[in-house]
């Protein structure tokens, strides 16, 4: 080692930082041989240079170009997931406040259930009411929005028409929607192209 | 309201994990984390902004559509940088454009092209003397860099410039152990070389 400067592949075992066995010689050498010591310092400034250089910044479009070509498929369960965590309060008062609550509501639901379950007749009974009810109040809403835009006889004329009036007429209203609404769309797109 | 997941502490492995769950958040991470590392890789290889750009977003794109792939026992900065070598090196290889001036683009056709496609090195010494001479000795080891072959480049700015070991190195290039000293230890020597004549002007 003293009678020979270091090989290309010993100088790179030190800028390499290397430990082990045959490095101890090396540094020796390096401590007593001038020219050793410049060469080291050469390619240990090559590499601090190179270990310098700075990162090159994209612009600042980029991102969204690539993103633009990605396809992200969020899965249900995960939005679903996600959703329920926004919800969930931050602070453990707030957390535990919530989750009496949440509490509260199962058990008022659960006891509905049972005095439901329990009392079925009565529930099938309150519920037949609500239904007759909802039924009116949809049947004369109806009633009323044709008479005041047709007349008295159209009305007549459905009841009198029974289930196949209703569903001319309903077909017939639903075509004419469906018009409006295609043609808004292709005004919308070739407007669009037009930009 | 719960705070959102915090990704920009997450490691690489648990971001991945959020982006094969479908969250684009954690996709707009990965690209946060590695875009200026890999467009950095891919600009030194190909002299050009535009093209750079070109070919980073390709990588992106490959990985991050193919995010399921990803097997955990590897580095995904390894895989990243992997692709990037390859589009790279495979532009090279079609339009030869490995010696390139760092001073701009050889597409660009007015002083404006010129300035875009230029490269912007920045300095952090703290006197003005300092920060011309490592300026220089920057812009010199860019254009030694530029000089380089191809392999040697990737495998000398993976390892300097990226602060990757020669067995990451191997592995994300695809080259044996050896190969990858010998190639680092040939760019250091002729970078060396190179860069002579800087420090014979300077002394």
């Amino acid at each position: 080692m003293k009678h020979r400067h270091l090989l290309p592949d010993e100088i790179d075992q030190l800028l390499d930082g290397e430990a082990g066995f045959g490095v101890a010689p090396l540094v020796a050498h390096v401590e007593t041989c001038d020219r050793c010591r410049a060469e080291l310092a050469d390619a240990r400034q090559v590499v601090s240079a190179l270990e310098h250089l700075p990162h090159f910044v994209p612009s600042p479009r980029f991102a969204e170009r690539v993103m633009a070509q990605v396809q992200v498929f969020e899965p249900w369960h995960v939005t679903a997931l996600d959703t329920i965590k926004q919800w969930v309060p931050a602070s453990r008062p707030a957390r535990a406040l919530g989750l009496t609550a949440l509490a509260m509501l199962a058990l008022v639901i659960s006891v509905t259930a049972v005095w439901m379950a329990v009392r079925l007749d009565a529930f099938l009974f309150f519920a037949d009411l609500a239904g007759q009810r909802a039924r009116q109040a949809v049947f004369g809403a109806a009633g009323d929005a044709i008479a005041s835009t047709f007349g008295g006889a159209a009305v007549d004329a459905l009841r009198a028409g029974g289930m196949t009036a209703a569903i001319g007429v309903t077909s017939f209203l639903a075509i004419v929607l469906l018009a409006v609404v295609g043609l808004r769309a292709l005004v919308a797109t070739a407007r669009r192209r037009r930009i | 309201m719960a705070p959102s997941l915090d990704l920009a502490n997450l490691p690489d492995a648990d971001v991945v994990t959020l982006a094969q769950q479908g969250r684009e958040a954690a996709f707009r991470e990965l690209l946060r984390r590695y875009e200026r590392p890999v467009f950095s890789l891919i600009f030194r290889m190909v002299r050009d902004r535009e093209i750079s750009e070109d070919l980073a977003q390709d990588t992106f794109i490959k990985v991050l559509n193919h995010i399921d792939r990803y097997r955990p026992e590897f580095k995904l900065s390894s895989w990243l940088f992997k692709i990037a070598n390859n589009v790279a090196i495979d532009h090279l290889r079609k339009r030869q454009l490995d010696t390139v001036s760092i001073d701009g683009s050889p597409h660009a056709a007015s002083a404006a092209e010129i300035e875009a496609t230029s490269f912007d090195l920045v300095a952090r010494q703290e006197s003005a003397l300092e920060e011309m001479e490592a300026r220089e000795l920057g812009s010199a080891i860019e254009r030694a860099i530029a000089r380089l072959r191809p392999e040697y480049r990737s495998c000398i700015m993976l390892r300097h410039v990226e602060g990757r070991s020669y067995e990451e190195i191997a592995a994300t290039l695809d080259l044996p152990l050896g190969t990858v000293k010998t190639y680092i230890h040939r760019a250091r020597h002729e970078l060396r070389e190179a860069l002579e004549h800087v420090k014979g002007a300077g002394s």
